[in-house]
């Protein structure tokens, strides 16, 4: 068997054995997106009645996307937190020392950072239809918007495990969580970008994570813009957080 | 360059410089021989893990070169890691994960899975003496059991090279015992070579086929425990007297014997005697002539320690409890 496929294989067993046996773990993976869940597309569903909101499938199905693509990046993050504390325990060194090739502890994380995220995005999708959300797309538009929220929770894992293979310390979880929730707030989260106003809306306008969530908000109402862009968008962001995450690790093999 | 298939473990101009402190590897050179024994003995923070933790492919050296199994250790990492198996000391175990579990995740690292995963992690358990605690979180396991799972984790993938760091510390003496007896039967009947770090005189005494001392970074000795007995050569006598006024002239009747040496204890007079045969005789009769009277008087054949102390001008710390252990010491009354 392949060296990097046997250490990753090791690695993201490791890494989901953890998750799924212990309630510390998994509780808050899930409890953090049906709270967002319920706190936007409950508790701001009137929102949805300003003029100019003209979103077809109703205000749940909007705030569904974003927390759907929140949860997939912050999946990321949260496996970024687990890096930081295997360094700190030492445990790292175990993996690095029995692991032929290290790429595979990258992958290892990665993939245990995917199905960490399709566990949180089956329940809150679940959720979503007990709350009647409306679908407007259809199949193919509802697997482009899971892929482009898989490809955000893998930009979010490597974007989290460069942070921590340089730090090597919880100290340095502010450093993983600050950018990802300024970038995920700072984008049209409560309304379109065409009813935001002032600063907020300039910022949102540059904010590379507003087209993927007005892509994702396309795929839902089954009426897809900035499909292309959104993917180029989320490739961009993995080729330049993956060479991110490999200089990480070969930081962290130099500090030894 | 070395042949792939060989277990042996070389060094050439070993350092290692940490920004803004000393450097903790100086300028090592050592060969370790395939199937040998070889016990790495030194203070705390006298560079043995540093260096350890170069050979495992852990740190790279700023200067200098290694090869392990015959493959440079910083070109070659994958293939160095694939032939050798660690147990260090800062190499944490997962406290959510059982002992098995963690036997599953190390062998699924090495690729090794389904039947034969099992087969080996059953021989391995059984080896270290925790089949029954298998299946409980190592957060229950005590000392003596996480370093006996340490060392079956390092020896899943049969490496042909073995790094043990300080191995024993902390272990009670049945669990030492154990330990050894285990590296031994791996040197011995599997061929595996071994490198061990140790604070522990008794432990490089016993186990070692080879000895290297190191101190400050830099190797001060190294040989088999014979050669570098035999390199200190002579007995020391130290003798307490009994009072201390004569003090002055026990050291003068001491001193015709061989050259005066510290680190003994407190109102204590040592020489390493200059003659290689006993002559504890002759000694009393001349304390007896110059009239000075003893309260003790001992003569302590060399040790592992005697050669750090020769080498280093101090003795080897921590060592005291082992050296109450080792029977070489044979206290005489005048």
């Amino acid at each position: 068997m392949n060296d990097t496929v046997a250490v990753a294989r090791g690695v993201s067993w490791r890494v989901l054995h953890t998750f799924f046996t212990n309630p510390a773990f998994l509780l808050p993976s899930l409890a953090f997106p049906l709270f967002f869940f319920t706190a936007f597309a409950g508790g701001l569903s009137r929102v949805s009645q300003i003029p100019g909101f003209d979103f077809p499938t109703g205000y749940t199905a909007f705030q569904f996307v974003f927390v759907l693509l929140q949860s997939a990046a912050f999946a990321g993050v949260f496996t970024g937190f687990g890096i930081a504390r295997d360094f700190e325990s030492g445990f790292m060194r175990r993996l690095m020392l029995a692991a032929p090739n290290r790429s595979g502890i990258l992958l290892g994380y990665s993939f245990s950072a995917l199905v960490r995220w399709l566990t949180v995005a089956s329940v809150v999708t679940a959720v979503a239809l007990l709350a009647r959300m409306k679908i407007g797309g259809g199949g193919v538009d509802l697997f482009a918007l899971y892929t482009l929220a898989l490809l955000l929770n893998l930009a979010g894992t490597l974007w989290a495990t460069g942070v921590a293979m340089r730090l090597r310390t919880q100290q340095a979880a502010p450093v993983m969580q600050m950018p990802v929730f300024l970038l995920l707030f700072f984008a049209p989260v409560y309304v379109p970008l065409d009813l935001l106003q002032g600063w907020i809306h300039g910022v949102a306008s540059v904010n590379p994570i507003t087209p993927l969530l007005e892509a994702g908000r396309g795929f839902i109402s089954g009426a897809p813009e900035l499909a292309l862009a959104s993917f180029a968008i989320a490739a961009g962001l993995i080729a330049g957080f993956c060479f991110w995450a490999v200089r990480g690790l070969r930081s962290a093999e130099a500090a030894g | 360059m070395k042949s792939p298939l060989d277990n042996s473990i070389e060094a050439h101009g070993l350092v290692r410089e940490f920004k803004k402190g000393p450097r903790a590897v100086d300028g090592i050179d050592l060969r370790v021989e395939a199937g040998e024994i070889y016990g790495f003995l030194g203070p705390n923070g006298a560079g043995k893990s540093t260096t350890v933790h170069i050979l495992t492919t852990l740190l790279p050296p700023t200067a200098g070169t290694a090869t392990v199994a015959g493959y440079d250790v910083v070109k070659e990492g994958p293939k160095v890691r694939k032939a050798i198996g660690a147990a260090l000391q800062e190499a944490a175990l997962d406290p959510f994960l059982t002992g098995r579990e963690h036997l599953r995740l190390q062998t699924a690292m090495h690729g090794i899975t389904g039947d034969e995963r099992q087969r080996r992690s059953d021989e391995l358990l059984t080896r270290v003496g925790l089949t029954e605690a298998a299946d409980r979180k190592i957060k229950g396991y005590s000392g003596g059991m996480k370093r006996r799972l340490d060392l079956a984790l390092a020896l899943v993938h049969r490496p042909r090279i073995l790094f043990l760091d300080e191995p024993t510390t902390g272990l009670d003496i049945q669990s030492r015992t154990a330990l050894w007896a285990e590296v031994g039967r791996l040197a011995k009947e599997e061929g595996v070579t071994v490198f061990l770090t140790t604070q522990y005189l008794e432990e490089a005494d016993v186990l070692a086929d080879r000895v290297g001392i190191i101190d400050h970074g830099k190797l001060v000795a190294q040989g088999t425990p014979e050669q570098l007995k035999a390199e200190i050569a002579c007995s020391t006598v130290e003798a307490v007297p009994a009072e201390s006024a004569q003090r002055g002239a026990l050291a003068s009747v001491l001193e015709q014997f061989g050259e005066q040496t510290t680190g003994f204890g407190p109102g204590s007079v040592a020489v390493q005697l200059a003659d290689s045969d006993g002559n504890l005789a002759e000694i009393v009769r001349a304390l007896d002539g110059a009239g000075v009277v003893l309260s003790q008087l001992q003569i302590h054949e060399p040790t592992l320690d005697d050669v750090f102390l020769a080498k280093t001008g101090r003795h080897l710390e921590g060592s005291g409890d082992e050296q109450e252990q080792e029977q070489e010491h044979e206290p005489a009354r005048a």
